[in-house]
């Protein structure tokens, strides 16, 4: 018998988290970490952005319905439903946006890989390829055109320096514990580790939190 | 288009964030349910009450169509208290406990806040309705106090001018261990640092300082580290001869 099946008993109205709030939490637990973290993380796999703009889109067409009915009653509601819109809109836009200033900043790098382009959506995947492409052909047409042929590409690696950007791994990140777990750190003088409990602040590097943040165990605050 | 700020959540977002805790609200007008995209609301009949996500209860308290019960956290005396052991203890106070017992008098919040693939964190943790405990400070503390201040000071369970009085003495006495925990900062012994208890607006705050000084400490310290690396490797792998020629004899 689990927990859930005694809570059920002792309370007949027991009932999990609902699926839309289920979707705000992931939104919003997506939205911060994409704002928090140095590099840009996995699109959500789960299909969370694709059910999140059709909701909106339906409460758009919604909206638009009410508009013409013109009793007060409904007017209050169709405020509150256009406050929550908004609301959703700014956190999806502002995600978005996160992760394409992201992208422009290390275009190459996430395209380098396959493991690094699998992180994008197929939309940015489309964006960063043909932004690229129109960047290497301006550049040739203005200037590197006139380099010797071996000169001309923007991604060598060679000679110990690789020209590719790319984003500062180690840097520190804020993250709150989502279950109890072991936390391992590297420091400049000594590696440690730590029983870390639910809901305890922790700062370290993004490289030491990632694999937390990846299972689950923790969120970027 | 892209988002050209710095990493790190700035205060309008903190507050954005804030604005989804959930508060509780008596009603004073009759409202149907609103099928809004993070779930329906809970019908209002007044006097019931109900809980709402703060932007909501503050948009309903404008128009005074309901009142805000504040959180027990609020209370003059709560805050007194928590005052009393922050100056008294050495870090920040600890957050609220998980909500995840089921009280019989109140059917229906029995909830489990980890269900099988989600764990439920602020700012949706109910930590700021009036079910919340009182003592302990949750995540947007500052925020959803200020804003309940500014628009609901006239549902306080005290004069305004006393609770933000409390709450300025709070504000203090956590700066300064703010300040105080950045000088442990620059060692940042073993990698890493617990700030358990900070609140969303103090992270915020100090964000850009605390993780400047992190990052330029690491810098300062990249070569050291490196070699300590190589030596460490070095001792293993003399450690792994070692035992081999154990097996050896």
């Amino acid at each position: 018998m689990d927990i859930d099946d005694i809570l059920r008993e002792v309370d007949p109205v027991f009932h999990a988290v609902p699926q839309e709030k289920r979707d705000l939490q992931d939104l919003t637990r997506a939205w911060v970490a994409e704002r928090c973290a140095p590099e840009l993380l996995h699109w959500p796999a789960d299909g969370l952005f694709e059910r999140v703009n059709d909701n909106i889109k339906r409460q758009i067409e919604k909206v638009e319905e009410m508009t013409g009915d013109m009793d007060p009653k409904t007017n209050f509601a169709l405020i509150v439903l256009q406050t929550e819109l908004e609301r959703f809109k700014y956190i999806v836009r502002s995600y978005l946006r996160a992760r394409i200033a992201k992208i422009d900043r290390h275009t190459l790098h996430y395209l380098s890989t396959d493991e690094l382009r699998s992180r994008l959506s197929e939309m940015e995947l489309a964006y960063a390829t043909r932004h690229q492409a129109l960047l290497h052909n301006h550049y040739l047409s203005s200037f590197l055109s006139s380099f010797p042929p071996q000169m001309q590409n923007l991604n060598d690696a060679g000679g110990n320096s690789t020209m590719i950007d790319t984003p500062d791994l180690e840097s520190a990140v804020f993250i709150r514990l989502l279950i109890d777990t072991v936390v391992e750190g590297r420091g400049v003088d000594a590696d440690g580790e730590m029983n870390g409990k639910v809901d305890d602040i922790v700062i370290l590097r993004w490289s030491d939190a990632k694999p937390l943040v990846d299972a689950g165990s923790a969120e970027l605050v | 288009m892209a988002l050209p700020l710095p990493p790190g959540l700035t205060h309008s977002e903190v507050a954005f964030l804030a604005e989804m805790e959930m508060v509780t609200v008596v009603p004073r007008q009759r409202l149907e349910s609103i099928d809004l995209l993070s779930g329906q609301t809970p019908p209002l009949r007044p006097p019931h009450r109900a809980q709402l996500p703060l932007w909501l209860a503050l948009l309903l308290k404008k128009q005074r169509r309901a009142n805000i019960v504040p959180p027990p956290w609020l209370h003059p005396a709560s805050l007194a208290d928590i005052i009393h052991r922050e100056t008294k203890g050495a870090g920040f106070s600890a957050p609220p406990p998980p909500p995840a017992r089921a009280n019989p008098h109140e059917p229906g919040r029995a909830r489990r806040f980890a269900d099988d693939d989600v764990t439920l964190s602020p700012p949706f943790q109910p930590s700021c309705t009036a079910n919340a405990p009182a003592g302990y400070l949750p995540y947007h503390w500052l925020e959803v106090a200020e804003s309940l201040l500014t628009h609901a000071g006239d549902d306080m369970a005290a004069p305004v001018g006393e609770v933000r009085s409390l709450l300025r003495d709070l504000v203090e006495v956590r700066a300064a261990k703010m300040r105080d925990s950045i000088s442990e900062l620059q060692g940042l012994e073993r990698g890493m640092m617990l700030l358990t208890g900070v609140g969303s607006i103090e992270l915020a705050e100090s964000r850009g300082f605390v993780l400047g000084v992190v990052d330029g400490v690491r810098k300062i310290g990249a070569s050291t580290e490196a070699t300590r690396r190589d030596k460490e490797e070095m001792g293993d792998e003399r450690d792994d001869e070692g035992s081999d020629d154990d097996m050896g004899i």
